[in-house]
């Protein structure tokens, strides 16, 4: 479907302090991609052909049922795959031709925990982001160490600075791999079901500090993710896909439609909204 | 911010520093091996015929044969294979991201052993035919213990111990077999080079040109390995994340493989198979200093040095005259230092 | 499976250097065992490397009289191959092998003898002499100390690269390689005249090929008795054709039954039923003083009592001078042929009891059955 609002500014929300004109940082151009599944005849799978854009200060959120192409999408706004058809561009540059380096400069994709091997400091692990930048064996320097504070800051991890990586929690654990991330300085910033593992609260947490870190940091930040009413309330714009593909995009309000909804999730839902102009997705019949 | 002053960054000074004072143990070891052996000679001769030795001077004494035929030789290979062993052991763990990973357990010694025992019977008087062959052992075991290793696509921890006991046990049994049908009694002394023996002589007239060309590959592999240590520091916090980081993680993970493999292959080459060295070496070195790659491969070789020395000089000594293998030292000290890692636990 | 590992080996609070208390102590104690330890050791080599015997034999000045040795040598080449130059005045010796030890003693050389290895007890005043270690694995150092004019080796026992080692740093290893009785005699004669004692050399080479001529001249028309002979029992382990052993088999009048080209091959019992061997040669170990039960034991058990040389009592306890290529070898395949072939050669009896050559047992089965009768002397 077609890029949403140029400004993003709807009735309901408040226009960030300041605004200086939005620029097109990610564009995505009927982009499409297919496999087949390995070492079984299953059928193949089609992603697309997708197209939107997104700007700075922009959190666009993707949706959609299992299997139905998210983390494909994902994976071609991360340059790790090639689109078979089409182009997915950041600031200007194919994502897929950068070199890795450069690409890691630019775009910083928050993936599930993963395993630890060895025991590791927060600020060793954040100071990691800093690879792209310099040479391969590279010592990092005092500019790194001050960008990696930053970074923890962002996210409001400052604490937990010299704490050991196994002995975080959840949620901790959460800020400090987005910490890592953002101490890549990328323009965009890809998260792949970073709810997935916690509690209602740490949801909510993540999601406020991410439209943050949009607003005030002026990251574009792409979330994929099941959360239906969260995406809603922080989001500027989602994208809902279904079997491969893009069915909608634009602002909460529009895509949210209850015969679309129900026919995407297969499950009775209904759609209220809010004052704040905001939908909310619920079960039908539950008053 | 206040960020600066609590972050402590890995410096080259630091690593410096740190591999100074192993090399000064280092240093002690080799003085104390230098000192010990069953010919009797003071710690004043021990230097004079050292310094006469490096300024040239000749000096056919019995003291300058001992000590430049029979024990610095000894001690330089011991160094060579501990450092080649260790440091291979610590890319192994690193590539294979398992800290049980190490040459001896994973096969990759007995594929070592393999070739180099093939090459002696096909091509007995080519001088480095044998660290060749032992070469492609090695790379050829790791290969398959890596493809072996696999369960659906990714490599997986179980899996690959599997495999790399598999492949030992396969290529021990081929090493015996060999051993039993072929007749050679240069054959013969192999099975007591597979349990590690720094007393063989080298194969050429010219000792130091010998020594110059191990070292030099030694130089080669682990200079090569160590370009990739910043690279490995976020492998091992997953490769996935680590590619979105900028490393090129093929690249890296080709590299540390061949390298590990051109250490393993010329230290079984040199010394035959001596086990645990490289599986615990890079742990101590860890629980030391840190997981950190830059630090952890100059202190697995200088720390794998000084353990062959140390063990080869206790083989020497323990029961006199007669000798230790230093395959079977490492076993008896690795093994419960082994078990003491195992029984390591988080709370 | 990766949480336990990842458990296994992470570390709670890093580093050791970090870590305080319990941890520290266990540490700090742990080294200063293994510092005290280590230090033990290297003194207690330290001790060793001033043995007495080997004060005894240590001449005033070593290096200068080896030098002094040195002047006036000869060009040899051994029998692998190897090129060396040995004094001409060999005055210091030091044997690797256990056979090299017992032939340096029979030529009446043991006053040369200056080393010998752990395992040189033929005979027993050779346990006396200092060691160097074992037949394998020698200590080198422990060579070298020794200031010996010649080392010497076999390619029956010792490993190829002691030999290398010590010629790469001067020092003159002769090896021998035997692989027939007539080449063990040469050997003898040659590594005499290398000790200076040629006429010893000679003289007992001539008397053991003398006594091997009327061996053979003996059993010229006989046919040969097909024998099994038994290196170990457990793997069932027999000798292969180009064994000294087979040779010394044919001077006795014997032929393995085993044709292999390996020299220790591994026997099934199945072929060794098929083969069905006149008689069982046994080997003994010779630090096993109740060889007469070991010939019992075979009654006993299963398949090999069902042999037809076991039920005729055709076993014949060699003696363990068969496997070693020294002058007591020709000893031994006298004995044996005496053993195998009473037709030629018919047993004394006196008192009863079959008297027996110095070293071999003979069991015998009655006219009336099965019994078997040990014998008088055996190991010396």
């Amino acid at each position: 479907m077609n890029a949403g609002a140029e400004n993003g500014a709807t009735v309901a929300r408040q226009p960030a302090p300041f605004a200086p004109p939005k620029s097109v940082r990610l564009k995505v151009e009927q982009a499409s991609y297919a496999y087949s599944a390995t070492d079984r005849s299953a059928p193949k799978f089609t992603l697309g052909p997708v197209s939107f854009e997104a700007q700075q200060r922009e959190l666009v959120a993707i949706l959609g049922p299992n299997a139905s192409g998210k983390s494909t999408l994902l994976k071609l706004l991360a340059g790790m795959i090639k689109p078979l058809s089409g182009r997915v561009e950041v600031d200007g540059t194919e994502v897929s031709e950068l070199e890795l380096r450069t690409r890691a400069q630019q775009i910083a994709l928050v993936s599930q925990e993963s395993e630890l091997l060895f025991p590791l400091r927060v600020w060793e692990y954040v100071l990691q982001g800093r690879y792209p930048y310099g040479k391969r064996l590279r010592f990092e320097s005092d500019e790194d160490c001050l960008m990696a504070g930053n970074a923890l800051a962002q996210v409001g991890a400052d604490a937990l600075r010299d704490r050991w990586m196994e002995q975080l929690s959840g949620g901790e654990k959460q800020r400090v791999i987005l910490a890592r991330a953002l101490a890549q300085q990328p323009s965009l910033l890809l998260l792949d079901e970073p709810t997935q593992h916690l509690d209602i609260g740490g949801k909510v947490e993540l999601l406020r500090r991410l439209r943050r870190l949009a607003d005030e940091n002026r990251y574009t930040v792409v979330v994929v993710t099941h959360e239906l009413n969260l995406a809603a309330e922080f989001s500027d714009r989602i994208a809902l896909l279904h079997k491969g593909k893009c069915l909608r995009i634009g602002e909460p309000a529009e895509v949210y439609q209850q015969d679309v909804l129900e026919e995407v999730f297969e499950a009775p839902l209904e759609v209220e909204m809010r004052s704040s102009g905001r939908p909310r997705v619920i079960l039908r019949g539950s008053h | 911010m206040a960020g600066v002053r609590h972050m402590r960054p890995l410096t080259p000074k630091r690593i410096l520093a740190i591999c100074g004072l192993l090399a000064t143990i280092l240093f002690v070891a080799v003085v104390v091996s230098l000192r010990v052996g069953a010919y009797p000679i003071s710690m004043r001769d021990i230097v004079i015929t050292l310094f006469n030795g490096a300024i040239g001077r000749g000096d056919t004494s019995e003291f300058n044969q001992v000590i430049f035929g029979l024990r610095l030789p000894r001690i330089a290979l011991g160094i060579l294979v501990g450092a080649s062993l260790s440091t291979s052991g610590a890319g192994f763990q690193a590539l294979l991201r398992n800290p049980l990973a190490d040459p001896y357990v994973l096969g990759v010694s007995s594929g070592a052993a393999l070739g180099a025992m093939l090459s002696l019977i096909i091509a007995p008087h080519t001088v480095g035919a044998i660290q060749l062959a032992a070469f492609i052992g090695a790379a050829a075991t790791i290969a398959a213990v890596y493809f072996l290793g696999r369960r659906g696509g990714q490599l997986d921890s179980a899996t690959l111990l599997l495999a790399g006991i598999v492949a030992a046990s396969f290529l021990s049994a081929i090493i015996i077999f060999l051993l039993t049908l072929v007749n050679g009694p240069g054959l013969r002394s192999m099975t007591f080079w597979l349990m590690g023996d720094l007393t063989a002589p080298p194969p050429t007239q010219n000792v130091l040109g010998w020594f110059g060309f191990l070292y030099f590959v030694f130089a080669v592999a682990a200079g090569a390995m160590y370009t990739t240590s910043s690279d490995l520091n976020l492998i091992l916090t997953g490769e996935q994340e680590a590619g979105h980081l900028g490393v090129n993680v093929t690249r890296v993970k080709l590299v540390v493989y061949v390298a590990a493999s051109v250490l393993t292959g010329l230290a079984v080459s040199v010394s035959g198979a001596i086990g645990y060295v490289g599986l615990l070496v890079p742990h101590v070195m860890r629980m030391l200093f840190g997981t950190d790659y830059r630090l952890l491969i100059p202190t697995s070789a200088i720390g794998g040095a000084i353990v062959i020395v140390l063990a080869d000089t206790l083989g020497r000594t323990i029961v006199a005259p007669t000798e230790l293998p230093v395959g079977a030292m490492t076993a008896l000290a690795g093994a419960p230092v082994f078990i003491y890692l195992m029984r390591r636990r988080i709370r | 499976m990766p949480r336990s590992i990842r458990e296994a080996f992470l570390l709670r609070g890093g580093s050791i250097l970090a870590a305080r208390g319990r941890r520290q102590r266990f540490f700090t104690i742990a080294l200063t065992i293994a510092c005290a330890a280590f230090a033990y050791g290297v003194r207690n080599a330290g001790a060793a490397d001033v043995r007495p015997q080997q004060r005894a034999t240590t001449p005033a000045d070593p290096a200068a009289q080896t030098a002094a040795n040195k002047r006036t040598v000869k060009l040899v080449t051994d029998e692998t191959g190897r090129r060396m130059a040995i004094p001409l005045n060999v005055q210091r010796v030091v044997s690797l092998a256990p056979n090299l030890t017992e032939t340096i003693y029979a030529l009446g050389l043991d006053a040369k003898l200056v080393g010998d290895t752990t395992f040189c007890d033929i005979p027993p005043a050779a346990k006396d002499k200092p060691h160097v270690g074992s037949t394998q694995d020698p200590s080198l150092e422990a060579i070298v100390a020794l200031h010996p004019d010649l080392v010497l080796a076999t390619t029956s026992i010792n490993r190829a690269q002691t030999a290398d080692a010590l010629l790469k740093i001067g020092v003159p290893v002769y090896t021998s390689d035997p692989h027939t009785v007539t080449g063990i005699l040469n050997s003898i004669s040659t590594m005499a005249d290398l000790m200076d004692a040629r006429e010893q050399g000679a003289n007992l080479v001539a008397e053991s090929q003398k006594r091997l001529d009327t061996l053979h001249a003996a059993l010229q028309d006989r046919p040969l008795a097909h024998v099994l002979f038994v290196v170990w029992e457990d793997p069932l382990i027999s000798i292969g054709q180009n064994t000294f052993i087979a040779d010394a088999l044919r001077w006795a009048g014997a032929e393995s039954i085993i044709v292999a080209s390996q020299n220790w091959p591994q026997v099934s019992m199945e072929e060794v039923v098929r083969l069905q061997p006149d008689y069982i040669v046994l080997t003994p170990d010779h630090l096993e003083a109740e060889t007469h039960e070991h010939g019992d034991n075979l009654r006993q058990r299963p398949t090999w009592s069902d042999l037809r040389a076991v039920k005729l009592g055709h076993v014949v306890m060699g003696s363990d001078e068969f496997t070693r290529p020294a002058p007591g070898l020709v000893d031994a395949i006298e004995a044996l042929a005496h053993a195998l072939h009473p037709e030629v050669f018919p047993p004394q009896v006196e008192n009863g009891k079959v008297k027996m050559e110095d070293g071999a047992h003979f069991y015998a089965a009655t006219a009336a059955g099965e019994s078997w009768r040990g014998c008088g002397t055996c190991a010396r």
